[in-house]
C-alpha cells in the first residue's frame, strides 16, 4: 500500500493501478522464468530479402507481374488453389479511389480509366493517386487508429485537448509528403531530442522562420502523439499514479506502434510469451521518465509581443460581463421596465461588441494557422521535466506498489538488442528517446519495417500478412508469407522507407488486381479465408470512408484539409448519451458540416454516433485492426437518420440537375454517381416500378421526396458500402 | 494462438448478440460460449456451471452512495460523533480531505431489523425494507480507486484503464441474446452517464456486444422512427426492393456471410422500429403497477419509470439491463442528498423485486445494487462525506440467491474491510458465476493476452454461499 512505503523511496506506481493491470493469473506468475536468451521468434531475426521464386512450370505464370506475385502465386498453387482472374477496370478504379484517398471516383473519372486502353493506365493511375493531397488524409487516419487518436482524455469529464488535431494534420502532411517512415518513426518518439531548436526566430529576418527551424517544428510536432492519452480529470489529486499511468500509456503506445509487441503483460512479470522482461519493460519506462508534455507556442517570440499588446481588448470583455453581471443582480427577481429591457439589450450587446472587436490573428504576418479568439496557438509535444522532478522508476515486485524492489535505469530491451547487437544501455532520463528511435530505424531493425510493411499490407487488402499487426510476439499469428513479408520489408528499408513506393509495389501487383467475387468451389473448400490471396478481399468501407462516400454523391462533400476539428450537428435522439450538451460545440458554418469523417471530432467519452454504429476504433488504447460488424443499428441508420436523408435528397438534386426528374434518365445518372456503372435493364425496370409503386402507395408527402428515397435506396446497397 | 481466431472470425461474420439475431437458424440463443466450445480445441472451453440467473439488472447508484447511511451500520461510530480521526487510519488519501484534522461522523439516520432474517437497513429504505430476506448484502466490498472517472471505469469494466468491455458486454459476449427484436444489452439513466458512452462500451470486444443506450422517452433508440417523408408502406416497400438488390449482389458474391448477415439486418431493423416504442410505452400497464413503481409521483416518477422498463426488458429476454440513478455524490450534507435520493429510488426498486417476484421472474433475474464507492466516515465540510473505496456496500437479490444474509464487514467506524473482502473483480465473477459463466475462461485475446472482466482478480467467487440458504 502506498502509505507503506519505505522511507525514502519514490513511490512510482499505486496499488490501485495494479489490481487493474496485472496480466496473468497470479499462480502463474510464480511459475514465470522466462529465459529471455532462449527466445527463437522469427520476428526477432533480421528480415533477410528472400529470393524470389522462379515460377517455372507453373499454370499461372502470366499472373506473374512483379515479385508479390511470385511468391503469391507459388504458395496458391503450392495449396491447390487457383488465382482469380483481373476484376474489372471498373471494379479496379473503384477500388484504387477508395483504397488510396478513400473518395469515390466521379463517373467521368471512371469513365476515364474504363476507356484509357494504353499499357500503363493502372500505374498512372496509381500515381495520380498518390499524389492528390486526399491520399494523406486516407493513409493518415489509418496510422490515427493506430496511435489510439483522440481529442480528448475520456473518463469522467473528458478533458477537451485543444490542439492534438496538430498533431493529426502533421499526420496528413507525412503521409502526402511521403515522408521517409524512419524520419517519421524518430519524430514522433524524439523530433525534440534529434532535432533540439529553441524554434525562435531568425535574428537578422525578424519575421521570417527559416526552412530550417521549420523542419525542427514539424519534427518536434511528431512528439505531439504522446500528448493525447487517456486523462482522469482529477489525476492532479494523485500525481503519482498520474505519472504511472502516462508512463504505461507511453510505452505500451510505443512498443504497440513501433515494435508490434504487446508491452502490457510485462508490466507485472516477464512477459510469458514474449522476449520483454519486467527489466525491459521499467527500462523503456525510464527512457521515458524524464519527458514531460510541453505546450509549444506555434508563433514567433515576436508574433507572441504582437499578440499580448491586444491583451486590454480581452479585459473590455470581461468589464463588459461584469457591467451585465452587476445589472443582473440589479434587477434580480422582479419584471424590468421598458428602459431597463433596453439597458439589458445596450448591455448584451456590448459584450457582443467587444467580443467581435478581438483580433482573430496576432502580428501583422503571422506564419502559423491560427484559429481562436486571441489565443496564442500553441502544440502539445514532448520535452524534458527539470532534473530534479524527473522520477526514479523501480521495479516493482509483481507490478505490486508496495513492492519496489531495484532501481531501473533507462535501457532497450535486452532480448531485442540482442536481435539488432549493440549496447541496450541508454542516457538516462533525457537522450533516451533519441537512442530508442535511432535504435529502431537502423535499417535492418527485425521488427520496424517488417511491421510496417505488415500494416500497409493490412491495410490494403483488409488482412496483414501476419493478421495481427500489432502483435508480433508469440500470442500473434504466424505470418501467412514469411518470405514475402521480409522481402518486403527489405525493400521498404533499401528504398528510403518510402510509403508511396510500398504501394506502387503492392498495388501494381497482380494479386492486388484480382477480382474479389471468384467462387471457385475448390478455392473456398480449400482457403474460405483467402488466408493465401487466392482472390481479392471484399471490404466494407470504414464509418470515416461511409461518410465521405455518402456526401461525395450527393456533392455536398467539402473537401478543405486540417484545421481544429469540425462538429456536425447531431438530431436529439443521437446527441442524448453526451454528458453536457456544451461538449459538442456545433459548428456554425454549414459547409463544416460536410467536412471529411476523419476531421469530426474524436471524444473519447462520445464517439460521433454513425462512426460508433459502424466500427470506428475505442482510441484509449493502439486500434491494429478495426472490426467489421455487422449489426442492426447500422441498417436503421441507413433507413432512418435524418442527416442521410438530408444527403438522399441533395443527391436527387444533383441529378435533377444533370439529367432532369425524367425518371429513366433520374435512375441511369443515379447509378452511375453512387456505384460507378449504368443499372441493368432489370434494374432500371425495378427503380422505376418502385417510384410507380410508391406513388400509388401515396408512401410519401411528394415526388421529390421519392426520388430522395431511390437516393436512399442505393445509400442502403451493399454494393454502396461494399468496394469488390 | 491459431485457435483462437476461427472464433473471432465467427463473430465477425455471424454479427452475434443485437444484430445476428435475425440469422435465426444460425443463433437463436447460441451464444460464443457454445461456439467457442465448439471450435476452440486449444481446451481453453467455457465451463458451464450450473446458471441459476438469466438476467441481470444493474441498479447503479452514480455517485457514490454511503454504506454507513444505506446498509452498514456503525454504531461506535455514533458513539465516537465528534472526535477525530484515529492516527492509524490518517495515511489513506482521500479525494477531498485532509484525513490529518478529519472528524469522524455518526450516521444520521437510524437502522432497524427486518424480516426473519433481521436484516439490517436503515430508515432511508422503508419499501426495499419489506425485502430484507430476498436481500444478500455485501459489506464488504472495496478497491482503490477514489476518484469518480476511474471508479465509474473500474465497476463498470473491472479496470480502471479504458477500453475495455464493460460487464453487460461479457454477459452478452458469453450467452448471447434471447429478444428477437430488442437489443440484449441495454442502459438507461435519469439523469446522465458520468463516463459518458464508455459506460455500456464493448471495448475491444466487437460493437456488437456493446451496450444500447435507451432513453426512457421520446425516441428510446436512435435512428429507430421513420422518416417523415415515408409511411410504414413505403419503407416497406423500400426495403423489399433493396432486399431483391442487395441479395443479387450477394449471388454474384459466394463466401461473404457479412452480405447475408446485412440483408438480414434489415428485416430486423423493421421490427425494431414497432418492438422497441411498444417497449416503452407503458400506458396500457395497469393502473395498479404503475402506482406500485411511483411513476405517477413527482420524485420516483423516473427511476420507478425505468425500473418498470426494465422488468418488461427482462420478460422479453433482454440479458443486461444497466440503470443509473444520478447524484449520490454528497460532499455536503450527506444524509440530506442521501434522503432525497433514496425517496426517488426506494420505491421503484422494492416495486421492481415485488414485480419481478410475482411473475416468477426474481428467481431467474440477478438484481444488483450498488455505486462507485462508499462514503466516509469522517466529515467534510457541512455534515458531508467524501469518496470512499476503502468499504462500501452493495446488494444482489433473485437470480437463485438466497437473501437475508450479510457478507463481509468493515471495521468499527466502517473504514477499512476486515472481513471477505469482495474486490470489484469478485463482484463481477459472482455476477458471472451466477450467470453460469466462469469467469476465468470468459476470455477474449487482445493486445496479446487472453483477458477477461475479472482481469487477474475474482478469486472471492461469492456465487456458491449467496445462493445457500
Amino acid at each position: 500500500m502506498r502509505n507503506q512505503r519505505p522511507a525514502g523511496t519514490v513511490p512510482i506506481v499505486l496499488v490501485f493501478v495494479i489490481a487493474a493491470m496485472t496480466c496473468g493469473g497470479y499462480e502463474r506468475l510464480m511459475k514465470t522464468a522466462f529465459a529471455a536468451e532462449g527466445v527463437d521468434l522469427w520476428s526477432l531475426k533480421k528480415p533477410v530479402k528472400s529470393t524470389v521464386p522462379e515460377l517455372v512450370e507453373v499454370a499461372h505464370r502470366e499472373r506473374v507481374g512483379n515479385p508479390i506475385d511470385a511468391f503469391i502465386l507459388q504458395r496458391i498453387e503450392r495449396e491447390g488453389l487457383s488465382p482469380a482472374p483481373q476484376a474489372e477496370r471498373r471494379t479496379l478504379v473503384r477500388r484504387a479511389y477508395f483504397d488510396l484517398i478513400g473518395l469515390p471516383p466521379s463517373p467521368e473519372q471512371v469513365a476515364t480509366f474504363v476507356n484509357d486502353k494504353s499499357a500503363d493506365a493502372w500505374p498512372r493511375l496509381i500515381d495520380e493517386l498518390l499524389e492528390s493531397k486526399h491520399y494523406g488524409e486516407r493513409w493518415g487516419r489509418h496510422w490515427l487508429d493506430v496511435v489510439r487518436y483522440a481529442d480528448s482524455g475520456g473518463y469522467e469529464t473528458d478533458i477537451y485537448y485543444r490542439n492534438a488535431w496538430r498533431y493529426r494534420d502533421y499526420v496528413v502532411k507525412s503521409f502526402n509528403d511521403d515522408k521517409p517512415y524512419n524520419r517519421f518513426v524518430q519524430e514522433q518518439i524524439a523530433g525534440d531530442e534529434l532535432w533540439p531548436d529553441n524554434l525562435d526566430l531568425d535574428p537578422k529576418r525578424v519575421y521570417v522562420v527559416s526552412d530550417e527551424k521549420k523542419r525542427h517544428l514539424e519534427a518536434r510536432l511528431g512528439t505531439g502523439m504522446y500528448a493525447f492519452g487517456p486523462l482522469v480529470h482529477e489525476s492532479g489529486l494523485d500525481a503519482q499514479k498520474l505519472c504511472y499511468e502516462r508512463l504505461t500509456d507511453w510505452v505500451d503506445t510505443t512498443g504497440s506502434a513501433f515494435l508490434g509487441l504487446t508491452m502490457g503483460c510485462a508490466r507485472c512479470h516477464d512477459h510469458k510469451f514474449d522476449p520483454i522482461t519486467q527489466r525491459d519493460y521499467f527500462g523503456l519506462q525510464a527512457a521515458f521518465a524524464g519527458s514531460i508534455e510541453v505546450q509549444f507556442p506555434l508563433l514567433t517570440a515576436m508574433e507572441i509581443n504582437d499578440t499580448n499588446q491586444f491583451y486590454p481588448r480581452i479585459i473590455a470583455v470581461e468589464e463588459a460581463r461584469t457591467a451585465y453581471k452587476l445589472f443582473q443582480a440589479r434587477v434580480a427577481g422582479r419584471e424590468l421596465t421598458a428602459e431597463e429591457k433596453e439597458e439589458k439589450r445596450q448591455r448584451l450587446e456590448a459584450i457582443a461588441l467587444r467580443v467581435l472587436e478581438l483580433p482573430r490573428n496576432a502580428g501583422s504576418q503571422p506564419s502559423s494557422p491560427y484559429v481562436g479568439l486571441m489565443e496564442v496557438p500553441t502544440v502539445s509535444v514532448l520535452g524534458h521535466e527539470r532534473p530534479e522532478l524527473v522520477p526514479t522508476i523501480r521495479r516493482l515486485e509483481r507490478g505490486e506498489m508496495s513492492d519496489p524492489r531495484e532501481t531501473i535505469t533507462a535501457a532497450l530491451p535486452s532480448t531485442l538488442v540482442q536481435a539488432t547487437g549493440g549496447s541496450p544501455s541508454l542516457p538516462g532520463p533525457f537522450g533516451s528517446r533519441k537512442e530508442l528511435a535511432l535504435w529502431l530505424t537502423q535499417t535492418d531493425h527485425p521488427l520496424t519495417a517488417r511491421v510496417m510493411v505488415n500494416r500497409v499490407w493490412h491495410w490494403h487488402f483488409g488482412k496483414g500478412i501476419v493478421s495481427t499487426p500489432n502483435d508480433f510476439g508469440m500470442m500473434g499469428q504466424s505470418p501467412s508469407h514469411p518470405e514475402l513479408l521480409d522481402w518486403l520489408a527489405v525493400e521498404f528499408a533499401e528504398h528510403g522507407w518510402s510509403m508511396k513506393h510500398l504501394h506502387r509495389l503492392i498495388m501494381r501487383s497482380k494479386t492486388y488486381q484480382q477480382a474479389s467475387d471468384d467462387g471457385a468451389e475448390k478455392n473456398l473448400t480449400i482457403d474460405p479465408e483467402n488466408r493465401f490471396l487466392w482472390r481479392m478481399n471484399r471490404r466494407r468501407l470504414e464509418a470515416e470512408a461511409l461518410w465521405d462516400a455518402v456526401h461525395s454523391v450527393s456533392g455536398t462533400i467539402n473537401l478543405e484539409i486540417g484545421g481544429r476539428p469540425v462538429v456536425p450537428p447531431l438530431a436529439e435522439d443521437e446527441i442524448a448519451a453526451l454528458r453536457e450538451r456544451w461538449q459538442w460545440p456545433e459548428s456554425a458554418d454549414p459547409k463544416q458540416h460536410t467536412r471529411r469523417g476523419m476531421y469530426i471530432l474524436v471524444r473519447r467519452n462520445f464517439k460521433f454516433p454513425m462512426f460508433d454504429v459502424f466500427d470506428a476504433p475505442v482510441s484509449s488504447v493502439s486500434c491494429p485492426a478495426r472490426d467489421v460488424t455487422t449489426v442492426a443499428p447500422q441498417a436503421l441508420w441507413g433507413l432512418n437518420n435524418r442527416s442521410v436523408f438530408k444527403q438522399a435528397n441533395q443527391f436527387a438534386e444533383r441529378v435533377k440537375k444533370e439529367v432532369g426528374a425524367e425518371p429513366p434518365a433520374f435512375v441511369e445518372r443515379s447509378w452511375v454517381i453512387a456505384l460507378g456503372r449504368s443499372p441493368t435493364d432489370i434494374e432500371q425496370n425495378e427503380a422505376l416500378n418502385l417510384l410507380q409503386k410508391m406513388t400509388a402507395e401515396a408512401a410519401s408527402t411528394d415526388s421529390a421526396n421519392l426520388l430522395a428515397t431511390l437516393c436512399l435506396a442505393l445509400y442502403n446497397t451493399n454494393e454502396f458500402l461494399f468496394i469488390d | 494462438m491459431h485457435q483462437t481466431l476461427p472464433r473471432r472470425e465467427f463473430l465477425e461474420r455471424s454479427g452475434l448478440g443485437f444484430g445476428s439475431i435475425a440469422l435465426g437458424h444460425l443463433l437463436a440463443n447460441e451464444s460464443v460460449a457454445d461456439s467457442a466450445s465448439r471450435s476452440d480445441p486449444s481446451g481453453q472451453q467455457l465451463s458451464h456451471k450450473l446458471a441459476t440467473a438469466k438476467h441481470v439488472i444493474f441498479l447503479f447508484m452514480q455517485g457514490g452512495p454511503s454504506h454507513l447511511e444505506t446498509f452498514d451500520p456503525k454504531p461506535e461510530l455514533v458513539k465516537r460523533d465528534g472526535q477525530l480521526l484515529p492516527d492509524s487510519y490518517k495515511s489513506f488519501d482521500l479525494a477531498q480531505i485532509n484525513t490529518a484534522d478529519a472528524k469522524l461522523m455518526a450516521c444520521g439516520v437510524p437502522f432497524r431489523k427486518h424480516g426473519e432474517s433481521g436484516l439490517e437497513i436503515s430508515d432511508l429504505f422503508p419499501h426495499l425494507a419489506a425485502h430484507a430476506d430476498d436481500l444478500a448484502v455485501i459489506r464488504s466490498c472495496y478497491h482503490d480507486s477514489f476518484i469518480h472517472g476511474p471508479a465509474l471505469t473500474l465497476m463498470n469494466s473491472g479496470t480502471s484503464l479504458l477500453g475495455h468491455p464493460s460487464a453487460g458486454s461479457w454477459a452478452v459476449y458469453g450467452l448471447g441474446c434471447e429478444s428477437r427484436n430488442l437489443p440484449a444489452y441495454i442502459a438507461m439513466t435519469d439523469g446522465m452517464f458520468r463516463n459518458g458512452s464508455a459506460t455500456y462500451s464493448s471495448g475491444f470486444l466487437p460493437a456488437v456486444y456493446q451496450g444500447t443506450y435507451l432513453r426512457t422517452e421520446g425516441d428510446p433508440i436512435q435512428n429507430l422512427t421513420r422518416l417523415s417523408q415515408l409511411n410504414e408502406t413505403g419503407q416497406r416497400t423500400l426495403i423489399d426492393q433493396l432486399n431483391v438488390w442487395n441479395r443479387r449482389h450477394q449471388a454474384s458474391r459466394p463466401g461473404d456471410s457479412r452480405l447475408d448477415a446485412r440483408i438480414a439486418n434489415y428485416e430486423l431493423a423493421f421490427r425494431m422500429q414497432t418492438a422497441a416504442p411498444e417497449l416503452i410505452d407503458i400506458s396500457r400497464e395497469p393502473s395498479a403497477i404503475r402506482e406500485m413503481y411511483g411513476i405517477e409521483k413527482g420524485a420516483t416518477a423516473r427511476f420507478g419509470r425505468m425500473c418498470l422498463l426494465a422488468r418488461r426488458m427482462v420478460e422479453q429476454g433482454v440479458r443486461y439491463v444497466h440503470l443509473v440513478n444520478n447524484d449520490w455524490d454528497g460532499h455536503g450534507e450527506c444524509l440530506k442528498n442521501h434522503q432525497s435520493q433514496a425517496e426517488k429510488v426506494d420505491r421503484p426498486i422494492a416495486a421492481l423485486l415485488a414485480d419481478l417476484k410475482q411473475r416468477g421472474l426474481l428467481e431467474s433475474t440477478l438484481v444488483v445494487w450498488t455505486g462507485e464507492f462508499g462514503r466516509t466516515p469522517i466529515m467534510q465540510g457541512n455534515r458531508g462525506r467524501d469518496h470512499h473505496p476503502y468499504g462500501f456496500s452493495a446488494w444482489m437479490a433473485g437470480g437463485g440467491i438466497c437473501g437475508g444474509k450479510v457478507i463481509g464487514a468493515t471495521d468499527e467506524l466502517g473504514f477499512h474491510v476486515v472481513d471477505d473482502k469482495v474486490h470489484v473483480n469478485d463482484l463481477h465473477a459472482t455476477m458471472l458465476s451466477l450467470l453460469g459463466l466462469d469467469h476465468e475462461r470468459l476470455t477474449y485475446l487482445f493486445e496479446g493476452r487472453n483477458k477477461r472482466l475479472t482481469d487477474v482478480g475474482g478469486f472471492n467467487d461469492l456465487a456458491d454461499r449467496l445462493c445457500k440458504g
